[in-house]
C-alpha cells in the first residue's frame, strides 16, 4: 500500500509541469494571449512542437547548419558549448540551473538573439511559448 | 622673455609629466570592472577590456550588435548606452599609462577603426609566431579566445610568464 502511494506520488510529480515564478507566468500568459490572436484555434503551448523547434536543423544567420542543440546540447541538464566562441554555457534546464527562466528580461533577450541566429528571424509568440514549454519540462 | 620662460616651463612640465607617467606606468591593461558590461559582454566570450580598443572602435562595435561577427548580440535601450559610455570612458585613449594599452593605441593609425583586438597591428605582430595547430585545436579554436592561453587575462594581465598554451605549455622567447 505504502509502495503504491509512493509510486503514485512519483508519477504525479513526474507529470507535473515545471513551476515558473510570477513574472515568468505573466510572460507566458501574455505570449499565449498574443499567440491566440494570431491562431484562434490554439488551446495551449505544446511540448512536442517546442521539441521540434529546438532540435530541427536550419541554415542559420551565418549560412551554416545550426539548431538550438548546437550550443545547448540535446541533454538540457548538461553544460553546452557556444560553437562560435568556444565558451562553456551553463545548463539550460531550470531543474539543473535554478537561475534559468527566473528573469523575463534575460529570457526575452536570448530568445530574440538565438531565434535570429538559428531561424534568421524572431520567433512568433506561439513558437516562443512552445519552445519554453519544451525546455522547462524536458526531463 | 616672459613668454619664453612660460613656454620652457610648460615644456619642462610636460616632459616631467611624460617621464613620471611612464615611470608609474602599469603593466597590462586596466581590468574590466563594470558589472553590466561584464554580464552583457561576457556572456558569449571573455569580456575584452575597454582599454584594448579606441573609442571610435567601440562605437562601431556597439552600432552593429545585431550582426556581431555573424551572431545576434543586440542589447536594447538604456543598457546599450550605459555600456557604450563605459567603453568610451575607459578606451585606449584614457589608459595610456597602462603599457599594453599604450602599445595597442600606438599601433592603430588614426584613419583605422578596427572592431577586433586581434586585427590590430600590435596584436598581430605579438601573435605571429604561434603555430596554426596550437590556435585551431579544440581547446583554443581562435585567437579571440584570450583566456585559453593568457591565464590571467581577466585581470588585465598578459605577461609572458602567465601564458599557458593548451597541449604546449609555457611560451619561452628564443
Ligand atoms: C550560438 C550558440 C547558441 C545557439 C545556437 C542557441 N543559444 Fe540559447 N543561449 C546561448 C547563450 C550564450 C546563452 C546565454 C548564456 C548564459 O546565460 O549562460 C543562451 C541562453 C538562452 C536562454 C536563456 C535562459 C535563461 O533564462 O537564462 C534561452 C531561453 C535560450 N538560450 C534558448 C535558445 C533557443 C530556443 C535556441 C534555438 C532557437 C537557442 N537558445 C540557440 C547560446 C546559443
Ligand atoms: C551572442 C553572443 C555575443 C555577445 C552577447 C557579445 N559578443 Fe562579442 N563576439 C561574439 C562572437 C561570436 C565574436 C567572434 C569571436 C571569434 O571570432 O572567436 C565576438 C567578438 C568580439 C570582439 C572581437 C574580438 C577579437 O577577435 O579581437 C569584440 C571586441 C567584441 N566581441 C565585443 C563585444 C561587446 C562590447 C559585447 C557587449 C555589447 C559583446 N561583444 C557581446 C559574440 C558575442
Ligand atoms: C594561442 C594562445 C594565445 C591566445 C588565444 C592569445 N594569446 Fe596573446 N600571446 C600569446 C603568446 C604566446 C604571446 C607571447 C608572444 C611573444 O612575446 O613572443 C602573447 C602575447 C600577448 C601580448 C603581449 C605580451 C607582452 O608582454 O609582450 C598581449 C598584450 C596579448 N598577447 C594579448 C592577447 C589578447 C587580448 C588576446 C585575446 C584577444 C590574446 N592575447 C590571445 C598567446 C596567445
Amino acid at each position: 500500500m505504502v509502495k503504491a502511494v509512493v509510486a503514485l506520488l512519483m508519477v504525479v510529480s513526474f507529470m507535473q509541469a515545471y513551476e515558473l515564478n510570477a513574472q515568468m507566468k505573466d510572460f507566458m500568459n501574455s505570449l499565449l494571449t498574443e499567440a491566440k490572436k494570431q491562431n484562434p484555434n490554439l488551446k495551449e503551448f505544446d511540448y512536442a512542437r517546442g521539441e521540434k523547434i529546438f532540435t530541427a536543423e536550419q541554415i542559420g544567420k551565418k549560412g551554416n547548419k545550426i539548431s538550438c542543440v548546437t550550443c545547448h546540447t540535446a541533454d538540457l541538464s548538461k553544460k553546452g558549448l557556444n560553437e562560435n566562441t568556444n565558451k562553456v554555457i551553463e545548463p539550460l534546464s531550470p531543474s539543473a540551473n535554478s537561475k534559468r527562466f527566473s528573469d523575463v528580461k534575460e529570457v526575452k533577450k536570448w530568445l530574440r538573439r538565438n531565434f535570429k541566429d538559428v531561424y534568421n528571424r524572431e520567433g512568433s509568440a506561439q513558437e516562443q511559448g512552445d519552445v519554453v514549454t519544451y525546455i522547462i519540462n524536458k526531463k | 622673455m616672459k613668454k619664453l620662460v612660460i613656454t620652457s616651463l610648460l615644456i619642462a612640465g610636460s616632459l616631467l609629466a611624460e617621464s613620471s607617467s611612464s615611470f608609474e606606468g602599469r603593466k597590462g591593461v586596466a581590468p574590466a570592472t563594470d558589472s553590466l558590461y561584464l554580464k552583457e559582454c561576457g556572456s558569449c566570450h571573455f569580456a575584452y577590456q575597454p582599454g584594448l580598443l579606441p573609442s571610435r572602435s567601440w562605437v562601431k562595435v556597439m552600432e552593429n550588435l545585431s550582426d556581431h561577427f555573424g551572431t545576434d548580440a543586440s542589447v536594447e535601450g538604456a543598457d546599450s548606452s550605459k555600456i557604450l559610455k563605459y567603453l568610451k570612458d575607459n578606451s585606449t585613449e584614457k589608459f595610456k599609462n597602462y603599457k599594453k594599452t599604450k602599445s595597442i593605441y600606438d599601433s592603430i593609425a588614426t584613419t583605422e577603426t578596427p572592431i577586433a583586438v586581434t586585427k590590430t597591428r600590435y596584436f598581430v605582430q605579438k601573435h605571429r609566431e604561434i603555430g596554426c595547430e596550437l590556435i585551431k585545436q579544440k581547446e583554443v579554436k581562435s585567437l579571440s579566445n584570450c583566456m585559453a592561453c593568457h591565464t590571467k587575462a581577466d585581470k588585465g594581465s598578459y605577461s609572458e610568464r602567465e601564458i599557458n598554451i593548451p597541449n604546449y605549455g609555457r611560451w619561452e622567447d628564443e
